[in-house]
């Protein structure tokens, strides 16, 4: 029983509390919590590692108590048997769009999980690294749907789902934050530090310019009849690496040299474990293994996104804009509202804010060299409808942001904006050329 | 005489009551038209006999002639006679505008009477929703006659005119006479209204985007029209978060400053007039509204026809500074008094109603009856009225002022006023072919 004791004590990492002082008065930037690791912490829960315990060998023992640690430390583990399940209907040939609902109810869970074991892993590599790790790993559902859907050649489901989660990022997990703590607070006055929301937005301004630039060049020699596929081409791809560039700018800002404005809000709670509760190379290979079941299920949601939309009736772009940032975003999405009613803005803003800024100045960009090398022409033109959600997004999140207060009004309007452009999208029923190509191809094979 | 001097001091209000100005929602808008009234001269009345009598010609003294504008009166009766007897209808379009000026000013003074009555709430709700009576009416009247374009110029107008010419003439007269003094004002409640005002233009943008973007005209026409269907009622939902927040939850940041002035009578805490008499006087006078409206609505092409002008621009800017004229003096009056919170009160506070009340209100009464009216207001004004919008935001979001910010927004004014009289484009639907061979 005692060794029982002693694992149960580290595993759990019970004995930070004599740690704790050790670690505090060293350096506050021991781990980096940032506002993502801090939000989806809210997801997670203690095992109980009483049932474990009784078992046995030291081995079967350790390895179970590392899998309840990673299997069912959140509350979003009742979604896990999906997974099996749309494997299930992938092999047995259910309905598609059964395929698709299953795996995106199963990548909701994934998403959580490869957070929390980025975080893990920050522990053992030190800081630098696990900034790193985080700012990279940190939408890593959202960039592995979008390089499956640029393999297979979907490049307008790539386009849609990554201005989506932008759209979503900015105008639904902020305008729900800022409203449910408005309400929550109503009498309390709320502050953040619009350094932060200053820094996000100057770079959003950046990626928008990117996208118009390629958009209005061709508007301009669609109208004086210069043939320019090649060279909006050319400028995306220059562009890309700008925005690769202004963004590796962003993480020495972030990491680096301005920390300070970046750090999370220290809070007198007792949620911080300062200890990895599981080991560095069982954390690793657990990574790599949730990695390839998002790949799967990533897999499975690309192919099956046009079948969906014709027997569900809606168009393809309103999921892709709409449906699947939502469920890629339900964790972080969570946690920024429960720190919101807690009035703790700032980690509520880095949270979205910082995952807005990670797509479109690192995924969007990553996707075009990706396509550069794999010799597909996806460009920055999202085309004007978007372009132009996009740009008065930016515009009315960068407003809103700029005065570093906070009432519930704010929330409402981000929300209601949220809610006009989804309506824009549900009745934009008109098909893109190459969708009509692919379902074609699709109900022939089928 | 003793009974003589009891009617006139209860209904001139020289009784202080204890300070309820809060209480009975004076909001910025009834402040500032209250600067146009004058105080009735009742020695002339006084003399009259009869009680009933006097009382009588005393509510009518106080109604009548109890602005400045009440010179333009005359002009009602002058564009019925010539709606009768056949003038030039020009002459009826000339009338009538003339005639709706100081009748919007006292539509806002019976308002603000009656919120003594009903209570803070339901005064500011009052004043809400019928603060731009006029634009309302002369849209619904435009509506009902399908000159769906007249409807969306004349709001737009509306919009521009608040945003531009009362908020840049009010800062630029303010700026100028009070050189040597700081001018600040709350920040808050102009942010509050930009916010709002963005989501307005987002709402406009999505349908000139979808229709831009899309494939044939045809095939758009459907979905643009259910999606400004799906955005008004959107619109609707912010509006009444909008009077929720300034009414009941954060009503510290809508407060009119309080006036520490003495004696010119602005401050007169009790009602001139009764709440039955306040009431028919208002519903009397929202009917010849109604009537000249009318007038104006009919006889708009023949008034373009003959004097060489587009109807866009009769409807962008001439229509909208006679609606707005009272609300445009009270706020010059009060910038000069350095009272910057209250200009900003009425012309953001007019500019936010309409955009997100007034607007979606007509869409939902086009759908009602059956006429397809979306928000779709073709790329110029839409393009005007965004550029509006931001140069508005960002002039306020620092919540200091001087004249070169009002400057800037009146050339700005200029210059879209300009656009609009040399853009002689036809209407699309309803309206007559207005290009005029010089």
């Amino acid at each position: 029983m005692e060794s029982a004791g002693d694992l149960s004590y580290m595993e759990n990492g019970e004995s930070n509390k004599s740690l704790m002082g050790k670690e505090t008065c060293n350096n506050n930037g021991g781990v980096i919590r940032t506002a993502q690791n801090r939000s989806s912490s809210f997801m997670r829960k203690k095992s109980d590692p009483m049932l474990v315990s009784t078992v046995r060998f030291q081995m079967l023992r350790q390895f179970l108590a590392n899998l309840q640690q990673v299997i069912l430390g959140t509350k979003l583990a009742v979604f896990f048997p999906a997974i099996p399940l749309a494997i299930a209907a992938d092999c047995y040939e259910f309905g598609r769009p059964w395929i698709f609902a299953l795996s995106l109810l199963g990548l909701t869970p994934l998403a959580e999980r490869v957070s929390f074991l980025t975080e893990q892993i920050a522990y053992y590599t030190g800081p630098a690294v696990g900034g790193l790790l985080n700012a990279t790993c940190g939408n890593a559902t959202e960039l592995i749907i979008a390089l499956f859907a640029l393999y297979q050649n979907k490049i307008h489901v790539l386009k849609y789902s990554l201005m989506g989660s932008v759209l979503s990022n900015l105008l639904l997990v902020l305008g729900t934050s800022l409203l449910c703590g408005g309400l929550a607070n109503l009498k309390k006055e709320q502050r953040y530090d619009r350094k932060q929301a200053d820094v996000n937005s100057g770079l959003l301004l950046l990626g928008l310019l990117c996208h118009m630039l390629p958009l209005m060049f061709r508007y301009a020699a669609q109208s004086s009849g210069i043939s320019i596929a090649k060279s909006t081409l050319e400028l995306s791809r220059a562009s890309s690496v700008v925005m690769l560039a202004a963004y590796i700018g962003y993480i020495i800002f972030q990491l680096k040299t301005h920390r300070q404005v970046f750090d999370a809000q220290e809070d007198g709670e007792d949620e911080d474990e300062e200890k990895a509760v599981i080991g560095f190379w069982s954390g690793f290979s657990w990574l790599v293994g949730m990695t390839l079941v998002i790949a799967l299920l990533s897999e499975y949601v690309v192919g099956t996104v046009e079948a969906a939309s014709e027997t569900w009736g809606i168009s393809i772009s309103f999921i892709s804009i709409i449906l699947i940032p939502i469920v890629g975003n339900a964790a972080e999405h969570a946690g920024a509202i429960i720190f919101a009613f807690k009035n703790k803005l700032d980690i509520s803003l880095g949270v979205a804010l910082g995952s807005a800024t990670q797509i479109s100045m690192f995924a969007v960009p990553l996707c075009v060299v990706v396509g550069w090398i794999m010799r597909i022409p996806m460009d920055l033109d999202f085309s004007l409808l978007e372009t132009g959600c996009l740009a008065l997004t930016i515009l009315v999140v960068a407003f809103t942001l700029q005065d570093g207060t906070s009432h519930y009004m704010k929330g409402v309007v981000l929300c209601l904006c949220y809610i006009a452009i989804s309506v824009c999208f549900f009745v934009h029923k008109v098909p893109a050329p190459l969708d009509q190509t692919i379902v074609n191809s699709e109900l022939n094979s089928a | 005489m003793a009974s003589l001097q009891e009617p006139w001091l209860l209904e001139n209000g020289n009784l202080k009551g204890c300070s309820k100005e809060i209480r009975h929602g004076r909001t910025a808008h009834n402040m500032s038209s209250s600067s146009l009234r004058k105080k009735s001269d009742l020695t002339l009345v006084s003399k009259v006999r009869f009680v009933m009598l006097r009382q009588f010609l005393t509510n009518l003294q106080e109604v009548i002639l109890g602005t400045k504008l009440s010179v333009l009166f005359p002009a009602i009766p002058l564009a019925i006679a010539a709606e009768c007897y056949g003038f030039g209808r020009p002459w009826i379009f000339a009338l009538s505008l003339l005639g709706l000026t100081p009748l919007a000013e006292r539509v806002s003074f019976l308002t603000e009477q009656i919120a003594y009555y009903t209570g803070a709430t339901v005064g500011g709700l009052l004043n809400a929703t019928c603060g731009n009576a006029t634009e309302l009416i002369i849209a619904i009247f435009a509506l009902s006659q399908n000159k769906i374009d007249v409807v969306k110029y004349s709001l737009l107008g509306s919009v521009l005119s608040n945003l531009l010419l009362v908020l840049g003439t009010s800062l630029f007269c303010g700026g100028i006479a009070n050189l040597r003094r700081e001018q600040k004002y709350d920040r808050r409640q102009a942010d509050v209204n930009s916010l709002l005002l963005l989501l307005a233009l987002l709402c406009h943008s999505l349908p000139l985007l979808f229709r831009m973007s899309g494939a044939s005209a045809a095939l758009t026409a459907d979905p643009t029209l259910q999606l400004s269907r799906a955005s008004s009622i959107v619109m609707l939902i912010a509006y009444i978060s909008y009077l929720v927040f300034q009414l009941f939850t954060h009503r510290q940041l809508f407060e009119a400053q309080e006036e520490s002035e003495d004696g010119d009578g602005i401050s007169e805490e009790e009602p001139v007039i009764g709440f039955w008499s306040g009431f028919i006087w208002l519903v009397g006078m929202t009917a010849v509204i109604s009537l000249l409206s009318e007038y104006v609505v009919e006889t708009i092409e023949d008034a373009s026809d003959s004097w060489g002008i587009s109807v866009s621009f009769i409807s962008i800017i001439l229509l909208p500074i006679v609606g707005n004229a009272a609300e445009h003096a009270g706020a010059i009056i009060f910038a000069f008094k350095n009272k910057l919170d209250i200009s900003l009160g009425v012309a953001l506070g007019s500019a936010t109603q309409i955009s997100m009340f007034v607007v979606p209100l007509c869409i939902v009464v086009a759908w009602i009856m059956g006429i397809k009216m979306d928000l779709n207001f073709n790329l110029l004004e839409t393009g005007s009225l965004a550029l509006s919008i931001i140069a508005v935001a960002f002039t306020l979001q620092d919540g200091t002022s001087h004249y070169m910010k009002g400057l800037v927004l009146l050339l700005l004014y200029i210059v879209i006023g300009a656009c609009f009289f040399v853009s002689k484009m036809p209407l699309s639907n309803g309206g007559i072919d207005t290009i005029v061979g010089v």
